[in-house]
């Protein structure tokens, strides 16, 4: 037991090696995390830099000269487009159909008590579980005993398959600490519960299905393995790449890579703003 | 409205139908077709035949072993790797970010936005022999004078753990975030010095964040092949580039399903284990 | 096509009907196909697109403009059909891999030409399947100007589903600078110098790897033994295990020499032939003990438009237009009269070795035995040796 008096004389004047150390301690963590974050953005960096390069031979790698050409040229390689538009058309189709089918299924399975709840909670949670390589194997075997052509439609199909999964998930986290009170107080002033839905909870729920389908227009353009095996003769962005890794990658696709990557985060902060701000609003509104 | 009412089982079941058909027809029925694939018999020239081929699970797994551990190998230490990593970083993010921390995490996730492929292609920019991380390393003797980071299991491993990355630092950040920092105020009242306050209330507060970064990050990396092809030697190929070769390649469907079938297998064995000792609720939430 | 007259069309028959003996003549096996490669099936009409699936940095590009083609641009002149161009065959096995789905039910895969090389198995299995349609030969009269040692392969000894586009030769790239300054001429360096530990790339096609080692074993790769192919893979896993070998590549080790990240690469001689121009640092050698000669061929495949694509063959078998591509792509072409044409476009790369061998060249070079290609115990070998 201290003493009031000894108590004080503790407080006052650490020794400088303490203070140091106090400062050591509490900002290594801030100068790790700046290292981390510089890992993280790294590779990001020297792909959006060479994107500006103007290479001496058709392998980009080393610095040459700065040029803006790439940029306003970024469909001079052959196909590239073609790749571009066919996984964009790709993306929008599937988060639509995903977005719509998984929502679906966040609400039956967070509103509904059912049979086979957690059966289903399994078959949503497997596909995020299996290796892309399982996943993209599999379906094409499928289509090969199906006798299907692989193409656009068997691209589409794939990448809703998995991406179901992650809308279900985000739109459940969600869904899970919504305030049912809500729903009721609507519907005890006269709402039937379609009106309840489209005008109380479509709206609360709006911002989660938002992200599901920003993660899903993402993860869909991104996708590498699972297109891989499923797409016949087309060729999506990924792909190009793939295909242009064997020889040389030109700087157009650092463009467009770039160009994702800048909209994608715009997306992505513009939602975390108009989140933000929704949350202030609705904080001052209480 | 009328029929939903009466049936209450209508609701559940209208919305459910299209999204579970879908995952049944394009999910569930191709594994059932690759199962069926990998007990046939053949070759490509001459047609496959059911044949209740069982030695095909027994070829993949002695024939590929090598794959199959250092497919497990590499991925246990990638995701080890980005715990470690990412921890620290998410921590001072959920705890120090304050108005921030939004715009920090999307610096987490940004990675995730360029293609997989191109940022793998990236590091084998970074990291080429000729390249100035290469020389520098040499210069300082942390390499031989003929020493290389490409085509090395280093190379590979690294790979796996910055593509990953992201994978385990979200859930785990979700989880940081929701800590009540009251408890830990608390904790200090309690005479708690800062690192008996992290190893006691953070740390286990954090686990099912933990829990879920570690399944997201571990179970696609087992199955990858991209790294191991492009940062790596056919000494570090993994299990994926053996099946991406059979299906694509060799066209021997039988023994590609058969090696699909033994990884997931594996990756399931491991995942009930995990489960057991965490429970299964924080799995499937 | 349209304004052709009745005198011009007899004519191109006689010459057609003329060319298809010689062939007849000099084929091993009976000459039933004769009259069947005078019929056409499907549209007797040109298509508006001739789709062309082929090997990067195989066809010659305008210098001032890597996207265009002139022989392309003079093809869509001359015919009015349009040519999408698409450089995704890689390597033949992965390639294969992409068609096999469709073609094995019966399905065309939105081509009308696709190229596949000789020293891989794929060109007899495009064949023994039916998965590729007859030539249109009538519409082909400058197949008389095919050199006699392409007349008559084994896949296709008549030649009715194939004709070539470019050969070349494998052989050894160095570069200077990842090397130490040394070349690398031999296999044995390859494989076993010390100093290029985990600098070296050999070829994930198992002829060009294996021809020159074998030749460098006294072997001979035409006719392959048990033997003869254990002692090369034996040499090759030998190289894996110690970690000599970085990796197998198909045309992806241009990217890797030009980078310095590989001293030494089993190479294609016209990969090199166009990069060495820019890369001061890079050497191209034939093996000492000599490696393999391939030819990539062109296939029409099901459903593609038989028409469009002999007139295409036609095209291109015309030695201006050959040797417009021989020299824009840096490869050997089997065209008569090539080299009297290539040197009116460019002197200096008529007197190229790698575009126009000379019998010192050509006297070092064999091609590989085509039933090992199908060996089943060797493919599977192989494979495990690249890791899979």
């Amino acid at each position: 037991m201290t003493t009031a008096a000894e108590t004080v004389a503790v407080r006052t004047r650490p020794s400088v090696a303490a203070r140091t150390w106090a400062f050591v301690r509490r900002h290594t963590l801030t100068v790790y995390s700046l290292l981390a974050l510089t890992y993280l953005m790294l590779p990001i960096a020297v792909v959006i830099a060479f994107s500006f390069n103007q290479p001496a031979t058709q392998f980009n790698y080393t610095w040459q000269q700065f040029t803006f050409d790439n940029w306003t040229n970024w469909d001079a390689v052959p196909g590239i487009r073609d790749a571009v538009v066919l996984s964009l058309q790709i993306a929008v189709l599937t988060t639509v159909v995903a977005t719509v089918l998984g929502t679906l299924v966040a609400l039956a399975l967070v509103r509904h008590r059912f049979r086979g709840r957690a059966p289903t909670n399994l078959l949503v949670f497997l596909p995020m579980a299996t290796p892309e390589i399982v996943l993209g194997a599999s379906l094409l075997t499928l289509f090969l005993q199906m006798r299907f052509a692989t193409g656009f439609t068997t691209i589409f199909i794939a990448h809703v398959m998995f991406t179901i999964s992650y809308v279900v998930v985000t739109v459940k986290a969600r869904l899970v600490g919504f305030d049912r009170h809500l729903e009721e107080a609507a519907m005890d002033l006269g709402a039937n519960e379609w009106t309840t839905f489209r005008k109380i909870t479509l709206p609360l729920i709006a911002p989660a299905i938002l992200s599901a389908a920003l993660l899903c227009l993402a993860i869909s353009i991104d996708d590498f393995v699972i297109t891989y095996f499923n797409a016949g003769s087309e060729t999506t962005f990924p792909l190009f790449v793939w295909g242009a890794a064997r020889v040389a990658v030109p700087p157009q696709v650092n463009v467009v890579a770039s160009a994702i990557f800048v909209l994608a985060l715009a997306a992505m902060a513009a939602n975390i703003l108009i989140q933000t701000r929704r949350g202030r609003q609705a904080k001052g509104a209480a | 409205m009328y029929l939903i009412h009466r049936h209450r089982w209508l609701a559940p079941a209208l919305l459910l139908a299209p999204g579970l058909a879908w995952l049944t027809v394009f999910f569930l029925v191709p594994l059932g077709f690759l199962g069926y694939q990998s007990l046939q018999s053949g070759s490509f020239e001459e047609g496959y035949t059911f044949d209740w081929a069982f030695s095909n699970y027994w070829d993949a797994i002695s024939g590929y072993k090598e794959q199959l551990i250092r497919s497990f190998v590499y991925s246990g230490i990638a995701t080890l790797a980005a715990l470690l990593i990412s921890y620290p970083l998410v921590y001072w993010i959920a705890f120090r970010g304050g108005r921030w921390k939004n715009l920090l995490l999307l610096f987490i996730v940004a990675p995730f936005f360029v293609t997989y492929l191109i940022r793998t292609l990236a590091w084998q920019n970074i990291l080429a022999d000729q390249g100035p991380v290469v020389g520098f390393l040499r210069d300082v003797h942390l390499l031989e004078a003929d020493g290389r980071l490409l085509a090395t299991t280093l190379a590979v491993v690294a790979g796996i753990t910055y593509n990953f990355l992201p994978f385990m630092a979200l859930p785990l950040y979700v989880s940081l975030e929701a800590i009540d920092p009251r408890l830990l105020e608390a904790a200090k009242d309690l005479y708690a010095s800062p690192t008996r306050a992290f190893l006691r209330v953070t740390l286990p507060l954090s686990a099912p964040g933990i829990v879920a970064g570690t399944l997201l990050t571990f179970i696609p990396a087992a199955g990858d092949f991209i790294n191991a092809q492009l940062l790596g030697t056919p000494n570090q190929y993994m299990v994926g580039n053996v099946i991406q070769s059979k299906f694509l390649e060799l066209i021997d469907y039988p023994a590609a399903a058969a090696l699909s079938f033994v990884l997931m297998a594996l990756i399931l064995v491991a995942l009930l284990a995990y489960a057991r000792v965490v429970g299964t609720e924080k799995l499937t939430g | 096509m349209s304004h052709l007259t009745r005198q011009e069309l007899l004519r191109r028959a006689a010459l057609g009907s003329a060319a298809l003996t010689i062939p007849g003549l000099l084929s091993a096996c009976g000459g039933e196909d004769e009259e069947a490669a005078g019929t056409t099936t499907g549209p007797a009409e040109l298509a508006d697109t001739l789709r062309f699936s082929n090997w990067q940095l195989y066809i010659d590009r305008d210098p001032k403009d890597k996207k265009r083609s002139p022989s392309l641009e003079q093809f869509t002149a001359q015919t009015g059909v349009k040519v999408e161009y698409v450089e995704d065959v890689n390597d033949n096995a992965t390639y294969f891999g992409k068609i096999q789905g469709p073609l094995s039910q019966g399905r065309g895969i939105d081509r009308d030409i696709i190229v596949m090389t000789d020293n891989s198995r794929f060109p007899g299995l495009l064949v023994s399947k039916q998965w590729v349609e007859k030539l249109d030969k009538e519409r082909i009269p400058n197949i008389t100007n095919l050199i006699p040692a392409q007349e008559s392969p084994p896949f296709d000894p008549d030649r009715s589903y194939s004709l070539p586009w470019l050969s070349g030769i494998t052989g050894i790239a160095t570069n200077l600078k990842a090397s130490g300054g040394e070349v690398v001429t031999t296999m044995q360096q390859l494989l076993e110098d010390t100093k290029l530990k985990g600098k070296v790339t050999l070829l994930t096609e198992v002829a060009d790897t294996m021809s020159p080692i074998m030749l460098e074993n006294g072997d001979d790769p035409s006719k392959v033994t048990d033997e003869s192919w254990k002692r090369a893979y034996d040499r090759v896993q030998k190289a894996v295990d110690s970690g000599q070998i970085r990796r197998f590549t198909g045309n992806d080790y241009v990217a890797d020499l030009e980078k310095g990240n590989i001293a030494a690469a089993v190479s294609w001689s016209g990969d090199v032939a166009t990069g060495l121009a820019a890369n001061k640092d890079l050497r191209w050698n034939l093996p000492e003990q000599g490696s393999d000669i391939w030819t990539d061929n062109m296939f029409i495949p099901l459903e593609g438009s038989v028409p469009t694509a002999s007139e295409y063959m036609n095209f291109v078998f015309d030695p201006k237009i050959a040797a417009m591509i021989a020299v824009g792509a840096g490869y050997i072409s089997s065209v008569k009269g090539v080299k009297a044409e290539a040197v009116k476009l460019d002197p200096e790369s008529a007197n190229n070795p790698l575009i126009f061998p000379d019998d010192d060249i050509l006297s070092k070079v064999v091609q590989f035995d085509s039933a090992a290609l199908n060996n089943q115990t060797y493919i599977e070998q192989w494979q495990s040796l690249l890791g899979a």
